[in-house]
C-alpha cells in the first residue's frame, strides 16, 4: 500500500468516528464525571475488550467458545498471584499472565478443540470455565479460594479512579487497534473465505486449523490481559466473576451489540454494564431481562443493535436469511459460495 | 460396594437425563442448552402437585403425569414457535445454541421467581434400607435405579417398536432419506422435542428425589448430560447409557476418595481425554 493510499484509507468515516469516540472517552474525566461514573467507564472498557475478543472467536471465526470468562479469570488470578507472591510490577505480570494464560488455554483447549466442530468446542470451553472455581478453591493458599483475593497491588500505589480509568481506556484502545488489524488482515479474510466457501478456501491453501489456533491464542491473550487489568485496577478478585450472571452479561454484550461486527461488542459492553448498574436494585430481574433479550435478538434480529441502527434496507433484508456477514460459518454456505472465491483469493496473497 | 451401588444409582439417573438430550441432538442436531432446566422444571411441576395434599403415592403419579403433559406442550411449542424458524437459517447451529442458552437463562430466572432460591427436593420414596450381602443399601436408591432403567428401556422400546420412534431413527440417520420414504421431517422434529422433553421431565423428578433441586442446578445437569452423550457418541442411546453408568461410578469413587471438589476437574479431564482419543468416533453419525 502506498503512503498516499494509506493516508486515504485512514480518513474513512469509520476511523474518524472511532477517533471521536476515543477523544470523548479521554475527555470524560474532565467533563465533571463523578468517581462512580469513572468506575463504570473503567468497567466498560475492560468488558469491551473481553466482549470484542469473544466476538472475534464467535462472530468472526465461527469458533463457538463459551469459556472466555475462564480466560479472563485465569489472567486475573495469574497476574494477581504473581504480583503478590513474586513481588513483580503489575505492568509485567499483566503481560506475563496474558502469555501464560494464552499458552495454557491454547494447548489445553485450542489444540484439541479446533480439530472439532461447533458444539464440542462450545461445551469443552464451558466445562473448562466451570472447572475453574474448583481449581481456585483447591489452590486457596494463593488465590484465597471462595473468599476472594484482597490487597492486589494496583498499577500505581494508591491508584485513583481517574488513573485506573485511563489505564483501562489505553488498554481498550490498544486491544481494539490490534483487533481491527486482525479482522481486516489475512486472518480475518481467511475466515470470511472459510465461511463463504470452505472447499475453495481450503483448495487454495487456507488452513482452518492454523488460523483457528492463531485467533484462539490471540483471543485468550487479550482476554487474560483484560482480567489482569481488572485485577490491578480494582485491587480485589473473587471467583464470583465466573458465576452465571457474569457469563450471561458478557455473552449478551456482543450478542445484543451485534455479533460479527467491530462496534457491536463495544456498544453492547457500554449498554449492559451501565444498564446492569441501574437495574441493580431489581436483583435477579436483570438475569431474566438479559435472557429474554437474548431470545428475542436471536429470533428476530440476529445482528443486534448495530444491525438495528443500520440502514432501513439492511434491516429489512434480515428475513431473507441473507445476512451472511452476521451469521457465523457453522454450516457450509452453499448459496454464498460465489462470494467466497473472491475472499479466498485475497486471503492467500 | 455401597459406593458401587450409589455410583450405579447416580449413573442410572444421569443416563435417564442424558437420553432426552441425545435424542434431540440425534434427530434434529439441535443442542439444547436448556436441557438441564427442562429437567428441573419437570421436577418442580411434580413438586407442586405433591404439595396439593394428594398424599405421596397418588401425588407422585399425578405429578409425573402433570410433568409429562407440561413437557410435551413445552417441547412441541418450543419447536413450533422458535426452533423451526431458526433451523432455516444459514447459521442455524449457532442460532439454536444461543437461543437455547437464552431460554435456559430465562427459565432459571422464572424458576427463581416462582420457587425461590432455597434447595427443594422431592421426598424419597421410602426411608428404609435393606441388608444385602455386602452391607446396607437404601431402598430408595434401588427403586430409583429400577425406575431409571425402566424409563430408559421404555424409551428404547418406543424408538424400536413404534412407527413414530422408527421415523425418528430414520430422520437421525438421514434427513433426505427420511423424506424420500415419505416421512414428514418437520412433524418428526416436533414429536422429538415433545417426546424428549417428557422423558427429561421424568428424569428430573427422579433426580429431584435423589439429589435435590434449585433453580440453577440445571446448568450442572446439562453439562453432565453433554459429557455423557459425548462419551457415548452423540445421538446414540446405548452409548449414552453405558457412559452414564461409567461416569456415575467415577463420580461416586472420586467423591469417596478425593472429595467433592474434584468432581468437576475429573469430569473435565475425562471429557478432554475422550475428545482427544476418539473424536472421530464421537463425531460419526449424520453429517450436519
Amino acid at each position: 500500500m502506498s503512503a498516499a493510499a494509506r493516508a486515504r484509507s485512514l480518513l474513512t468515516p469509520k476511523t474518524v468516528g472511532w477517533t471521536v469516540v476515543v477523544a470523548l472517552a479521554a475527555a470524560f474525566p474532565y467533563l465533571g464525571a463523578s468517581r462512580f461514573a469513572l468506575h463504570l467507564g473503567m468497567l466498560v472498557f475492560i468488558w469491551a475488550v473481553v466482549a470484542s475478543y469473544w466476538n472475534l472467536l464467535n462472530g468472526y471465526a465461527g469458533i463457538l467458545s463459551l469459556g472466555n470468562l475462564g480466560f479472563f479469570a485465569m489472567g486475573a488470578y495469574l497476574s494477581a498471584v504473581m504480583a503478590i507472591e513474586l513481588d513483580i510490577s503489575p505492568f509485567i505480570t499483566t503481560v506475563l499472565a496474558g502469555i501464560v494464560a494464552a499458552v495454557i488455554v491454547t494447548v489445553l483447549l485450542g489444540l484439541p478443540v479446533l480439530r472439532l466442530r461447533g458444539i464440542y468446542i462450545a461445551l469443552l470451553t464451558l466445562v473448562f470455565a466451570d472447572a475453574l472455581p474448583s481449581i481456585i478453591s483447591l489452590t486457596r493458599q494463593w488465590t484465597g479460594g471462595g473468599v476472594g483475593l484482597l490487597g492486589i497491588p494496583t498499577f500505581l500505589p494508591g491508584l485513583e479512579r481517574w488513573q485506573g480509568y485511563y489505564f483501562a481506556l489505553l488498554f481498550c484502545v490498544m486491544a481494539h487497534v490490534v483487533l481491527a488489524r486482525i479482522i481486516h488482515g489475512r486472518t480475518g479474510l481467511a475466515f470470511v473465505a472459510l465461511r463463504d466457501s470452505e472447499d475453495f478456501a481450503v483448495a487454495i491453501g487456507v488452513d482452518r486449523f492454523r488460523e483457528g489456533v492463531k485467533v484462539f491464542a490471540i483471543s485468550s491473550f487479550f482476554t487474560a490481559m483484560a482480567g489482569a487489568v481488572f485485577a490491578h485496577t480494582l485491587g480485589q478478585l473473587s471467583p464470583g466473576m465466573l458465576a452465571i450472571d457474569q457469563f450471561v452479561m458478557v455473552i449478551s454484550m456482543w450478542l445484543l451489540g451485534g455479533a460479527g461486527t467491530l462496534a457491536g461488542p463495544v456498544v453492547g459492553a457500554a449498554l449492559v454494564t451501565v444498564g446492569n448498574e441501574y437495574l441493580r436494585v431489581y436483583g435477579s430481574l436483570r438475569l431474566g431481562v438479559l435472557g429474554a433479550a437474548i431470545l428475542l435478538v436471536v429470533l428476530f434480529f440476529p445482528g443486534g443493535i448495530v444491525q438495528l441502527a443500520g440502514t432501513v434496507t439492511a434491516w429489512f433484508r434480515r428475513d431473507s436469511g441473507g445476512s451472511a456477514s452476521l451469521q457465523p460459518p457453522v454450516t457450509t454456505g452453499g448459496p454464498t459460495a460465489a462470494r467466497g472465491g473472491d475472499a479466498a483469493a485475497r486471503a492467500r496473497t | 460396594m455401597a459406593t458401587v451401588v450409589s455410583g450405579l444409582t447416580l449413573g442410572s439417573l444421569y443416563a435417564a437425563m442424558a437420553v432426552g438430550l441425545t435424542i434431540v441432538y440425534g434427530v434434529s442436531h439441535v443442542f439444547n442448552f436448556a436441557h438441564g432446566h427442562v429437567a428441573v422444571l419437570g421436577a418442580y411441576v411434580a413438586w407442586l402437585v405433591l404439595g396439593t395434599g394428594l398424599g405421596f403415592g397418588a401425588g407422585i403419579v399425578a405429578g409425573s403425569a402433570a410433568a409429562v403433559a407440561v413437557m410435551v406442550v413445552f417441547g412441541w411449542g418450543l419447536y413450533r414457535l422458535a426452533i423451526r424458524r431458526l433451523l432455516t437459517r444459514d447459521g442455524w447451529q449457532f442460532a439454536t445454541l444461543l437461543f437455547t442458552l437464552g431460554l435456559a437463562i430465562l427459565m432459571q430466572y422464572l424458576l427463581l421467581q416462582a420457587f425461590g432460591p432455597r434447595v427443594k427436593s422431592i421426598p424419597t420414596f421410602t426411608d428404609g434400607s435393606v441388608l444385602l450381602w455386602f452391607g446396607r443399601v437404601g431402598i430408595h436408591q434401588l427403586i430409583v435405579l429400577l425406575l431409571s432403567v425402566a424409563l430408559i428401556a421404555a424409551v428404547g422400546l418406543f424408538l424400536q417398536r413404534t412407527a413414530t420412534g422408527q421415523a425418528m431413527r430414520a430422520v437421525s440417520l438421514s434427513v433426505p432419506g427420511a423424506r424420500i420414504v415419505g416421512i414428514n421431517v418437520e412433524r418428526i422434529f416436533a414429536y422429538t422435542f415433545a417426546f424428549a422433553f417428557a422423558v427429561t421431565g421424568l428424569s428430573g423428578i427422579l433426580l429431584g428425589s435423589t439429589v435435590f433441586m434449585t433453580p440453577h442446578i440445571g446448568w450442572e445437569w446439562m453439562i453432565k448430560g453433554f459429557i455423557i452423550i459425548t462419551f457415548g457418541g452423540l445421538g446414540r442411546i446405548q452409548g449414552a447409557v453405558v457412559a452414564a453408568f461409567f461416569l456415575g461410578l467415577v463420580e461416586a469413587f472420586v467423591t469417596l476418595y478425593a472429595g467433592s471438589l474434584w468432581i468437576w476437574p475429573a469430569w473435565l479431564s475425562l471429557f478432554v481425554i475422550a475428545l482427544m482419543v476418539r473424536p472421530q468416533g464421537i463425531m460419526a453419525g449424520r453429517a450436519a
